[in-house]
């Protein structure tokens, strides 16, 4: 009897143990807008990112405070008027790469698809997007580009910016993870 | 016995299983987090606020006062008249800043710094406060007689601010003014005032704002406490303050020391700032 529950446990603990663990505290995300009036764009270079190799799961945290723009007032504005940051500091992202179990990775980018639930300004939506990923030298290197809608996370634009700030955002995610 | 080990592991293992992905890795490290944007523009009111432009950017603010109001409709309310100071400020980086500004108030010209020396953090070892230091010296022009030594004026203040949440900052402004030249021979070359001072957000992009300087030491009998009430709207690169206040001029040694307002007879002024930003 003895034998069999430390079987059990021996079951139970040893996928948790052996998780293969993937991650990053500096990837890179920059956005990306443009209206004819004005190209807002900040990059973002403390961007924290997991992912388990075993299951494909993948999170991300990105600190608002943590965008740089070129521009001192776009920044502050972003933070202090569109992002909240104090109140809502960090984005994240919980999701997983689809059909995980059947992909393979190799030393040359392929495509994969990731879904899961973006959180930004305290709203959440779950979003469908593609990536591309690769293994090389001991690293997963990941590159997504997508858009978001800004409208979709309770941002508002108010009528005397709005031709000065665009309604879809480009986003782009450049990672290295390392194993854990 | 066993069955209920049994199902306190699945249980224990499905805990497990359910871990944040990102709690595995994160570690609570120190960040502070400075404090941004405690006023949104580089005055309060009147009073200098303890914002500085951003670095390598042009600041051009005018500021305009009309006339008193106790005419009414007569003059619409002082906006038959007007005093006008414009000012052209540059910030070196988050803690330099200087400007040279112009008044048609006795034809003043100004040049101005401001430091910051102190900057308001929150996370692991928080700053309190942010603490600057405001020096400016006025040249005043519109005597054609007077000795350069005599037009000269200098202020000092230090700006002690702190932003207690998302709407409410505070700051008070110990003052001094130093005059060359002063009216009457037992009037005071140097004046020691506290100012006080404040913002409430409504909105994002809106909040009113107070500020006012309480006298230290001897005034005149004819001396009257300034104070400004306002309004501060955000629009992009622009911020426009609407004010009432008791004190037409609209640089230190004016506004502070020199206040000719009144309730009474509604004897006030309506005026407003405008900031422009640019990028260099």
């Amino acid at each position: 009897m003895r034998m069999k529950i430390k079987f059990i446990l021996l079951i139970f603990l040893i996928p948790l143990y052996a998780r293969e663990i993937y991650f990053t505290r500096n990837g890179d995300v920059s956005f990306f807008s443009s209206t004819p009036i004005y190209d807002i764009k900040a990059e973002n270079n403390q961007v924290t990112c997991v992912f388990d190799r075993d299951n494909g799961e993948v999170s991300f945290r990105i600190p608002i405070l943590g965008f740089n723009f070129p521009n001192g007032l776009m920044q502050e504005h972003f933070n202090e008027n569109y992002m909240e940051s104090d109140l809502y500091p960090n984005a994240t992202f919980k999701g997983k790469v689809n059909n995980w179990s059947n992909i393979v990775l190799t030393n040359s980018y392929q495509s994969i698809n990731l879904e899961g639930i973006m959180t930004i300004h305290g709203v959440s939506k779950e979003i469908s997007e593609q990536g591309k990923i690769k293994f090389k030298q001991d690293k997963i290197a990941g590159d997504a580009n997508f858009e978001i809608m800004v409208a979709d996370y309770g941002i508002e634009i108010p009528k005397i910016v709005r031709e000065k700030i665009a309604k879809v955002v480009n986003v782009n995610v450049q990672l290295q993870l390392k194993k854990k | 016995m066993n069955r209920v080990i049994l199902i306190m592991l699945v249980h224990l293992s499905l805990i497990h299983a359910q871990d944040e992905l990102l709690e595995l890795i994160i570690e609570e490290k120190d960040i502070s987090i400075p404090v941004q944007a405690t006023f949104k523009a580089t005055r309060i009111v009147n009073a200098q606020s303890i914002e500085l432009p951003r670095p390598k950017t042009l600041e051009f603010m005018i500021l305009h006062r009309f006339g008193s109001m106790k005419d009414r409709f007569y003059n619409l309310f002082g906006m038959d008249e007007a005093v006008i100071r414009f000012d052209l400020k540059y910030g070196f980086n988050d803690k330099l800043s200087f400007g040279v500004g112009r008044s048609s108030l006795d034809k003043t010209y100004d040049f101005f710094t401001k430091v910051k020396l102190l900057n308001q953090t929150n996370g692991q070892n928080p700053i309190p406060v942010s603490v600057g230091i405001f020096s400016k010296v006025e040249i005043q022009s519109i005597d054609k007689d007077l000795a350069m030594i005599d037009r000269l004026t200098f202020d000092l203040q230090a700006l002690i601010s702190r932003k207690m949440n998302r709407s409410l900052s505070l700051q008070i402004m110990p003052t001094l003014i130093h005059k060359n030249l002063v009216e009457d021979e037992d009037a005071l070359h140097d004046l020691f005032s506290l100012g006080i001072g404040g913002r409430m957000k409504l909105t994002n992009r809106t909040s009113i704002n107070f500020d006012t300087f309480l006298p230290l030491g001897h005034r005149p009998n004819s001396f009257i406490q300034s104070w400004g009430l306002g309004c501060d709207i955000e629009t992009g690169g622009h911020v426009f303050q609407l004010m009432v206040t008791n004190a037409q001029g609209s640089y230190e040694s004016k506004y502070v020391e020199h206040a000719t307002g009144r309730f009474e007879n509604l004897n006030l002024y309506l005026g407003f700032n405008i900031s422009r930003v640019f990028s260099l």
